[in-house]
């Protein structure tokens, strides 16, 4: 019988779900918003990954659960923080990561990891979530838009707006009182983006950063922030349609391994 | 490895902690006796207080840091805070400045009493750039005179302190004893600060002693969060028999421990030094975070702030008392300069074995917290120490996040893992 293993990353917007068999090859992943109840979110997830794969509950050997909501998911066999996962997963896939940008809805983490995906050394952001994933959140609403669609528009720009403020709560004053100057909403959202961008950048100087750089969590998928990043780093990002399952890929290798495990 | 304690072992290994407090009840309980009692009150700061002098002339301090911390402890900041302001102070300004100035507004009682207004203001105005305008807005308050000695900063200090700063210091001391008679109509008695001067000397060294057995492979005692009760009376009881006897009973209670291999946590798995002020509203909690993982502090600054009494760096001499005590206050702990604050934590980081760096920095203090960015780099990327660096505040429970003050932690303990098994295996 084949044997599973499982991360669950229950994060402050999305939760996420990965499979990995005895090998260590992704089987599927899974997610969905996380909404006020964090149990039941994770177990619906982790039954989705489950079904999507064809694989039964007992065939799992172990599960690892990560994320803000750690704590929460019950079925989970242990827990381990998302940033020593989102190292793990940077490395899993790209072996050659040195330095992760995990940027998620409330929180931006610079990693330095060694040639093995081990954490060196970590810097985040203090309990202000300025400078956050939170910040397009706001803008996008103020601009009643789909956080899919901001990205996007962001690179249509070609004037850009200077926008200073990185602050989560006033995003969206911010955001209008630059469409009360008259300007478009590309050059707006660009801003958007350079400005938490900037922010970020400070904290990977902080750890050091080496190449190469992998971006990931819910804001990796953003094509916006990749291109502000790039520019204004002048190196190119790891980036791929699974750097936002990191923190459940890397869950899910520590299961495999139970290395952490054991000794935590 | 020590083995397993039963908890009445360690209890009985754990006296020093209630005597603190016990000392510390009869302080405060004198504190609001003192319209009572007719006794003098005179506001002092932790750092860099000539409390000797104002012994001398039986003048009871009161450091409005210590009470504002206890009342903090006891959950009791956010009303006081709320309260000042209200009257126009921003959120941003010094937790222990609103705390201190809201507790003598009239009518409020705090959550470990009445607080008595002073009758003389002592300034040592020295690191903290917001003493000067806090002492003067207790001016404005109450009407009670400043008495200011002006502390030069050690910028370019290289472990010796010219004579002629020892000198300006002693000078203002000096001047300020006839203020003082006036102020209490008493007559200046040397012999008295002689015998003071002596007492706190004493006590000096027994603390001395007491926070070196953190070198010790395990540690008896948790040199951070065990220090922040152990520290108190060298603040507010120094020149005291009473403080002598205190620091006596700690010193046989930690040998005793260490004879025995009891410590604050089950095993020792990790040693850690600590640099910054704790965060008095989730003490005990924030203290859990490190023990879960059997950590514990084997040296840190903050319990220092009273005095550098490890450092070499002052020694009070009864026959020289006024010098002695001059270049007592010139060793603050903010009053050092950056790089020396770096090396002493360098220095603790090797001479007591430790594993890795925790610094807590504070929103509210910035004469504290400056720099610890710096400090942070330099042993991480420098030196190769593992360092974290969380932040909430010393006072004000708005700024801590339980989540997220965790999950740096867990990380930080997750990278230690890794480290020490590698280390094993290597």
């Amino acid at each position: 019988m084949t044997k599973y293993f499982a991360g669950v990353d229950a994060g402050s917007t999305y939760t996420k779900a990965c499979l990995l068999d005895e090998n260590s090859k992704l089987v599927t992943t899974t997610s969905d918003m996380t909404g006020v109840n964090i149990v039941a979110a994770t177990k619906k997830v982790y039954q989705a990954a489950l079904s999507k794969a064809g694989v039964r509950e007992d065939e799992v050997s172990y599960i690892v659960g990560t994320g803000y909501g750690r704590y929460k998911i019950t079925f989970g066999n242990t827990q381990v923080t998302e940033i020593s996962c989102h190292a793990r997963g940077a490395h899993y896939l790209f072996p050659n990561t040195r330095t992760v940008l995990d940027m998620g809805g409330q929180d931006t983490k610079a990693i330095r990891v060694n040639a093995r995906g081990e954490v060196v050394d970590f810097c985040m952001n203090d309990k202000c979530a300025a400078g956050t994933g939170r910040f397009i959140e706001g803008s996008a609403r103020a601009l009643n838009l789909g956080l899919s669609e901001v990205g996007e528009i962001s690179l249509k720009s070609t004037k850009p707006v200077k926008i200073s403020a990185t602050c989560a709560v006033f995003a969206e004053m911010e955001t209008q009182e630059q469409l009360a100057y008259g300007n478009k909403l590309e050059d707006i959202l660009y801003g958007v983006h350079s400005s938490i961008a900037s922010r970020s950048i400070g904290l990977l100087r902080r750890v050091g950063i080496e190449p190469e750089l992998t971006f990931t969590g819910g804001v990796s998928l953003n094509p916006g922030m990749v291109r502000c990043l790039q520019e204004q780093l002048g190196i190119k990002l790891n980036t791929s349609p699974l750097t936002m399952f990191c923190g459940a890929i890397g869950a899910a290798e520590f299961a495999l391994e139970k290395t952490l495990a054991v000794a935590i | 490895m020590p083995e397993l304690v039963a908890e009445p072992m360690r209890k009985e290994l754990d006296k020093a902690k209630r005597m603190q407090g016990d000392m510390l009840l009869s302080y405060f309980d004198a504190l609001s006796k003192s319209g009572v009692t007719g006794t003098k009150i005179g506001y002092s700061f932790v750092m860099a207080n000539p409390i000797e002098l104002l012994a001398t002339f039986d003048i009871l301090p009161l450091f409005p840091e210590i009470t504002s911390l206890n009342i903090s402890y006891r959950g009791g900041a956010p009303p006081l805070i709320a309260q000042a302001e209200e009257v126009g102070y921003s959120t941003d300004a010094c937790g222990y400045v609103k705390m201190g100035v809201a507790s003598i507004m009239d009518k409020t009682k705090t959550s470990i009493g009445y607080i008595p207004k002073p009758d003389i203001l002592f300034l040592s105005y020295s690191g903290c750039q917001i003493y000067i305008h806090w002492w003067e807005q207790y001016h404005y308050q109450t009407g009670a005179p400043i008495f200011t000695i002006d502390v030069p900063y050690l910028r370019d200090y290289d472990r010796h302190v010219p004579k002629h700063d020892i000198e300006y210091v002693a000078g203002q001391l000096e001047e300020m004893i006839p203020k003082l008679e006036a102020a209490t109509g008493k007559r200046f008695n040397e012999d008295k600060l002689k015998e003071i001067v002596r007492l706190s000397g004493k006590a000096w060294d027994l603390w001395k002693e007491c926070v070196e057995m953190g070198k010790l492979k395990p540690t008896p005692f948790d040199a951070y969060f065990e220090s922040i009760y152990y520290m108190a009376p060298i603040t507010f009881a120094r020149g005291s028999q009473k403080c002598v006897d205190f620091y006596k009973f700690l010193l046989d209670e930690l040998k005793l421990r260490a004879e025995r291999g009891i410590g604050p946590t089950e095993r020792e798995d990790y040693r850690l030094v600590f640099e910054g002020v704790p965060n008095y509203p989730f003490f005990k909690k924030f203290w859990g975070l490190f023990s879960h993982y059997n950590a514990r502090c084997v040296a840190s600054t903050y319990p220092k702030v009273a005095g550098l009494v490890d450092t070499g760096s002052f020694r009070l001499n009864p026959e020289k008392p006024i010098e002695s005590i001059a270049e007592y206050m010139i060793h603050a702990y903010c009053n050092w300069n950056m790089p020396v604050r770096t090396h002493l934590i360098e220095r603790y980081v090797k001479d007591y074995r430790a594993d890795a760096v925790v610094i807590h920095s504070i929103k509210s203090c910035r004469s504290f917290s400056m720099g610890q960015g710096d400090i942070r780099e330099y042993l991480a990327k420098e030196l190769d120490v593992p360092t974290l660096l969380v932040e909430s505040d010393h006072v004000d429970p708005r700024y801590y996040s339980e989540a997220q003050m965790k999950n740096r932690i867990d990380a930080f303990f997750e990278t230690l893992a890794l480290r020490k098994n590698r280390s094993q295996i290597n």
